[in-house]
């Protein structure tokens, strides 16, 4: 129950800060080949609802290739990529509640709601545990309006290490750039960075030594309280002993950290880093919270004047203002496959090793029962995913069923994900992975 | 030939045993090797099912051999099914007492050693595993050969529990009403913090100055400022072991330190620190909320009256520059704050000195910030200490607690907040070192209402299981046939609601504190909602329902007449009234005047025909016969505002609940923690009448069985569990199951039913192997059995044995046996009283004594 293996699970759980334990090895050659499978992954949940229609290719009712369809407006950035894209339709969530929102339930596939407490981990946390090991396993980040993300800096809505255990967002990116970077930074950053580790190195201190001559039991114990002290201080350390190469990915620091004109300057910031820790190799999993799990959120940076609420209430088909929305989300997944591609991996490049999953915490739409959950996979990794396509299934098999195919692709052999067999009878049609995402 | 070879095996080993001379003292390390004591064991109690031939269960134990990685799991059963004394079974024959608590401690030392680099063997240290100590070692006569030594718990450090460390932040920056015994329900300074209205534990920022937002529910409880609790804990049934089990993990400790920020922040400038000064006002029209900005922080109105505590912190913060005598001043009071005692001076000036190279780096402000943070990771804010080493040792080497340790230890089992001034001086004075020094300050404590007690109220929590409904994720159409509402979240917010309501009945009986646990388990009184009308109710056959539509039509029939007529009525006035007006022109003044209010009265009737018209199209919910709940108005303590106008609300009744209930395993809340998504859960329930009242111990499902029932929609629950009937199965399920099946009378959303798919429900049941043959025998129904074992002495002293447990933070040990009696008879020999048994508890051997063993040094690593 307490053990090493336990203590370093726990790690994962951090604030974003979840820190890792793993050595250089797994940081310089970016991830360590597994011999197939996704080394890296990527969620990106944008709240209020993904419209089927807004990118579904008009006229396509069946599953069949996208080659000769036109994708429609709102995901038109994707147009070039759509080789890559695979749009699955017909999933459900009726079982988590998805109305304004699952929270927790939309990654974790059990009911959630505002002010539930998670129920058991997310899919996010349980594939860093099985992707290639990197010194953070987990990093998400959530993006809201400027007056959210300053006032509440941090907050927990999608992912969890298990029952009760809310795992964090950044959405300040000046904070998750000394988290990350500290070592390389400079200025006020770079201040805050040797302040903040000057004190976790005494705290660690004044720890260990309050843990000496304990019995046992409570040594064993305590000292692991003591060791993630260690951990966290490691953790600095060894990105500081690694900022040569931190250097190379590490975006620079411009006004719109410290004077953001609009929301939208930080939602960049804050993905150049989050892209930033997949291609150093920092963390393997990238959890993107649009709108941080909740039903508000801002977009005035894109010139849309309406905030929060309302545009859950909207219709999206043809809604000028989520074209706008859903093209800058698109645009935000090209950036991300284009930096991948951009470093090689392998025989190939780290865009060949990643999948990203893009769709809602709030399945269709802001009210919804969540019989219609649409998602968007980008990313073949190796050929294993099915690329190129459209696929509408019968809205018989919950989101479950997709998070057991991630974690069966990732290396763990399971029939399902956080589905008792009880609650299967009813929710899920099938059982094991979905064969219709797999190449 | 197998059988043969055994034979011989065990003529030789028998031969070769020594009878022990010395009485055994249980507990202890056993120095035996496998071959010549525990294969003797296997051999002669075993082997003849277990050998190598079609063994029982398909269990061979012929290869066993010595504990290793590879077996654990079998000795751990081997372990579980000879200390519970499942094996050998009844017809054979059977070790001695001595024999078998040898056999049992040898395998626990051996698994302890085998797995303390695989990350050890607990199972005989988890809460749930107490009951394999033999009841009738600790409440009957000391068997022969058996030897005791006088009892004490290991020096220790306890992880510090979720809600205790919720509630000493939210004390931080929170100021919570004080006591008013006019309103004793309410929830005051002292009291846990509660789950907010989906079952969250949260710290909310300044809610109680929030005077106007913009927005509903859902936009209100984005805008405030929420921390979740951090700490982790299983939030399962049962009771927790803090002492052994948890810890604090790195991203724990990150969080809170991100986390002490905020709050630092928060004592140092209030809702200036999470709002524009401009949202600060009394007068909320001053501040312009310009378009639609719900759910944003700047959508919130704060009162200017300062509610937080002013402490050091603040001034601190307040005054200009940093000055040594302010810095130390926040050091300590944050270190009291959140350790609950003062820092040693050594302790003082480690912390300031890291506070004052933070300013250093950073100037006062982030500076301050950072290096105060640094406290609330402390060892003692998040463990709390009870390492005895400054005692003198006694005769039987047990150390007692003294001072601090001894103070907290007490104050931690009742409170969640600072020890009081008196004990605080008690301490600080010295007078917290003797047993009677303990009676002094728990008896005052205990008679004092003013100092809150969610400790006590989590004891029950943890012992009877109520708390969980609202986390049972329910099937919505399953849900709905229950005729409860399965409308958006409103069955979870019934059943929060349901918890806080059974935490108010239970404070209800301890204020009485006779008979405490016969009252809880029969008590007619119910804390109610209006909702719980709905749940206390009894669900209606398909006949009673189109019986109640019919009546309903009639009512609505009526109504609607009635309300024609008052129309009509009206309307004839007003055309006598337009009759004589337009006959009498100008001269009709007075006529004009009251056709103008008749014209207004027809108005608002019609208003009052519109509305009652869609209540009728609403309709009540004839799927159940509501509960006839009446009573005085009294409260229950609920969150701090966290939804808006939609948040949890104190007020309730208390009611006296239909016949069909008795006590709180009776009641919706406790019923429905133990269901599932679809239906009741009678093997939980079963498992826990078992094992919290009746003191049985239940083996760990084997990891061969597929526990699961049939899906067979058109059959009863009973029904389908005849799976359980089957020879490998029953004899746990026969444990289990007909202490469960009673509670069949309610569906699983605890409303009561006499029909199950078109016929009678079938309430019967049997309580087998009690321990206790008057209580054995068949029972027709869930109150039959209540009744039964509320009068139970054996249930008594279950009960003290889980209250043992809970306060000393560790399972009881044959050793614990005077400690356990003595409990009891106070408990008994005063009335049933709560008071009693916690006074003898807290001030037995096991509370104070420690022992201390073997000691590890925890250091740092070298830096890298």
């Amino acid at each position: 129950m307490l053990n090493r293996r336990t203590a370093l699970k726990g790690l994962a759980a951090g604030v974003g800060a979840a820190f890792g334990t793993s050595m250089l090895p797994g940081l310089a050659g970016a991830a360590k080949s597994t011999g197939g499978g996704p080394k890296r992954i990527i969620f990106f949940l944008q709240n209020q609802g993904f419209d089927p229609k807004t990118c579904v290719p008009a006229g396509m009712t069946s599953s069949g290739s996208l080659a000769k369809a036109v994708l429609p407006e709102p995901i038109s950035p994707l147009e070039p990529f759509k080789d890559r894209l695979h749009i699955v339709n017909g999933l459900h969530g009726t079982h988590t509640s998805p109305s304004h929102s699952a929270f927790f339930g939309a990654l974790g596939g059990y009911r959630g709601g505002d002010g539930v407490p998670p129920s058991a981990s997310t899919i996010d946390y349980e594939l860093s545990k099985e992707l290639p090991e990197t010194l953070l396993p987990h990093l998400c980040i959530g993006m809201d309006s400027i007056e959210n993300m300053t006032t509440k800096p941090t907050v927990a809505n999608l992912s969890a290490s298990g029952a009760g255990q809310p795992i964090f967002m950044y959405s300040d990116p000046n904070q998750l750039y000394q988290t990350l970077y500290g070592g390389i930074s400079t200025g006020a950053i770079r201040q805050q960075h040797e302040a903040r580790s000057s004190v976790m190195t005494q705290i660690e201190q004044l720890a260990a030594a309050k843990g000496e001559a304990l019995p046992t039991a409570d040594g064993q114990r305590y000292g692991q309280y003591v060791q993630g002290f260690r951990d966290v201080n490691g953790l600095r350390d060894r990105l500081d002993t690694v900022s040569d190469h931190l250097r190379k990915f590490a975006p620079k620091v411009d006004d719109r950290y410290t004077n953001p004109e609009f929301e939208t300057d930080w939602h960049d910031c804050l993905l150049d880093l989050g892209i930033s820790s997949l291609t150093s190799g920092i963390t393997n999993t990238l959890t993107i919270g649009s709108g941080r799990g909740e039903i508000f959120g801002a977009w005035k940076g894109l010139g849309v004047e309406q905030q929060g609420h309302n545009l859950g209430h909207m219709k999206q088909p043809d809604n000028p203002i989520w074209i706008k929305i859903r093209q800058y989300n698109s645009r935000m997944l090209v950036r991300m496959m284009e930096t991948l591609e951009s470093v090689p991996e392998g025989s190939g490049t780290m865009m060949d090793n990643t999948l990203i999953v893009y769709t809602s915490n709030n399945a269709d739409s802001q009210h919804t029962s969540g019989a219609n959950w649409p998602v968007m996979l980008l990313g073949n990794c190796g050929g294993i995913f099915k690329t190129g396509c459209f696929t509408q299934m019968d809205t018989k098999r919950p989101i479950n069923a997709l998070y057991t195919t991630l974690l069966n692709v990732a290396g763990r052999n399971v029939d399902d994900f956080n589905m008792t067999e009880q609650l299967a009878k009813k929710f899920d049609s099938g059982s094991g992975p979905l064969r219709e995402v797999l190449a | 030939m197998v059988r043969v070879k055994l034979a011989l095996l065990v003529t030789f080993l028998l031969a070769s045993s020594t009878s022990a001379a010395e009485p055994y003292v249980p507990g202890g390390p056993v120095e035996a090797e496998y071959e010549t004591f525990a294969k003797t064991f296997l051999v002669k109690h075993c082997a003849d099912c277990h050998g190598e031939t079609e063994p029982e269960g398909n269990l061979s134990l012929v290869d066993l051999g010595p504990v290793d990685e590879v077996n654990s799991g079998t000795w751990k059963a081997v372990w579980a099914q000879v200390t519970l004394k499942e094996m050998p079974p009844e017809d054979a024959d059977q070790p001695d007492v001595v024999e078998r608590l040898r056999f049992s401690d040898w395998v626990v030392g051996e698994l302890t050693r085998v797995m303390a680099d695989r990350g050890g063997f607990h199972a005989h240290r988890d809460p749930d595993k107490g009951n394999f100590v033999d009841h009738a070692l600790l409440f009957g006569p000391l068997p022969e050969g058996v030897k005791l030594v006088p009892t004490s718990s290991p020096a220790r450090l306890w992880r510090v529990t979720r809600e205790e460390h919720v509630t000493r932040l939210n004390e931080l920056i929170n100021t919570e009403p004080a006591y008013d015994p006019a309103k004793p329900g309410l929830r005051t300074r002292g009291d846990v913090v509660p789950t907010n209205h989906g079952g969250e534990l949260k710290i909310y920022f300044g809610t109680d100055r929030i005077i106007k937002w913009q927005g509903g529910t859902v936009a209100y409880a984005t805008s405030v400022k929420s921390l979740p609790a951090i700490l982790s804990s299983a939030r399962d049934h049962g009771l927790e072991n803090y002492p052994d089990f948890y810890t604090v993990n790195s991203a724990e400790a990150t969080q809170i330190m991100g986390a002490a920020g905020d709050l630092i922040r928060y004592m140092a400038y209030g809702p200036l620190s999470i709002a524009n000064p401009e949202q600060i006002t009394d007068d909320p029209n001053t501040y312009k909320m310009v378009g639609d900005i719900r759910g944003l922080p700047t959508a919130l109105v704060y009162s200017t009256k300062v509610t937080r505590p002013m402490t050091p912190v603040y001034d601190l913060f307040a005054e200009e520059g940093v000055t040594e005598e302010r810095l130390r001043a926040a050091v300590d009071h944050l270190f009291e704050a959140l350790t609950f005692r003062p820092p040693s001076k050594e302790e003082s000036d480690a912390y300031l000195a890291i506070c004052r190279q933070s300013v250093e780096k950073l100037g006062k402000e982030d500076g301050a910030v950072l290096g105060l943070s640094a406290v609330f990771l402390d060892r003692d804010a998040l463990f709390r200490p009870e390492l005895a080493k400054n005692g003198t040792p006694d005769e039987h080497g047990r150390v007692m607690l003294q001072d601090w340790e001894l103070g907290l230890a007490v104050n931690h089992a009742l409170s969640y907040v600072q020890p009081d001034e008196t004990l605080r001086k008690a301490v600080l004075d010295g007078r917290m070192r003797t047993r009677e020094d303990v009676r002094r300050e728990v008896e005052r404590m205990l008679a004092d209402d003013g100092i809150r007690k969610p400790r006590l109220l989590q004891f029950f929590r943890d012992f009877f299981d109520y708390d969980l409904g609202g986390y049972i994720c329910k099937d919505s159409v399953a849900l709905a046939k229950t005729g409860a509402s399965n409308r958006g979240q409103s069955h979870y917010r019934a059943m929060f609601d349901a918890t806080a309501s059974t935490d108010r009945l239970i404070e209800l009986v301890l204020e009485k504190d006779q008979d405490v646990l016969r009252e809880l388990l029969t008590t007619r009184q119910v804390v109610a909602t209006n909702t719980d009308r709905t749940y206390f109710g009894t669900k209606r056959s398909p006949e009673e329902k189109k019986a109640a539509q019919a009546e309903q039509r009639k009512r609505d029939a009526e109504a609607a007449a009635k309300a024609a007529a008052e129309l009509a009525a009206i309307e004839a006035e007003i055309a006598e009234l337009e009759a004589t007006v337009k006959a009498d022109g100008p001269d009709a003044k007075a006529a004009e005047r009251t056709l103008g209010r008749k014209k207004k009265e027809l108005a608002n009737a019609k208003k009052r025909v519109d509305q009652a018209k869609r209540r009728r199209r609403g309709g009540p919910n004839l799927d159940v016969a509501p509960a006839d709940l009446d009573g005085p108005k009294i409260y229950a303590r609920v969150s701090r505002r966290s939804f808006g106008n939609g948040s949890m609300k104190p007020d309730r009744i208390l009611a006296t609940a239909p016949e069909n209930r008795l006590g709180i395993l009776t009641h919706p809340s406790w019923l429905v923690s133990h269901s599932d998504a679809m239906d009741n859960h009678a093997i939980h329930r079963g498992k826990w009448i078992r094992e919290r009242l009746l003191g049985g111990g239940i083996p760990d499902v084997p990891i061969t069985v597929d526990a699961m029932l049939p899906d067979e929609p058109q059959n009863t629950l009973r029904e389908r569990m005849r799976v359980t009937r089957e020879e490998y199965c029953w004899s746990c399920h026969q444990k289990m199951d007909p202490l469960g099946l009673p509670f069949e009378m309610f569906n699983h959303a605890g409303i009561h039913r006499t029909t199950e798919l078109g016929k009678p429900v079938d309430t019967s049941g049997e309580i087998i192997g009690s321990g206790d043959p008057a209580l054995d025998g068949p029972v027709e129904s869930a109150v039959e059995m209540i009744e039964k074992l509320a009068e139970s002495q054996r249930v008594e002293q279950v009960f003290v044995r889980h209250a043992f447990r809970f306060w000393m933070g560790r399972n009881e040990t044959i050793h614990d046996g005077p400690v356990l009696r003595e409990a009891w008879h106070a408990y008994r020999d005063n009335g049933g009283s709560m008071d009693a048994l916690f006074v003898s508890l807290l001030t037995s051997d096991a509370f104070l004594y420690r022992r201390v063993e073997g000691a590890t040094k925890v250091t740092a690593a070298p830096r890298p």
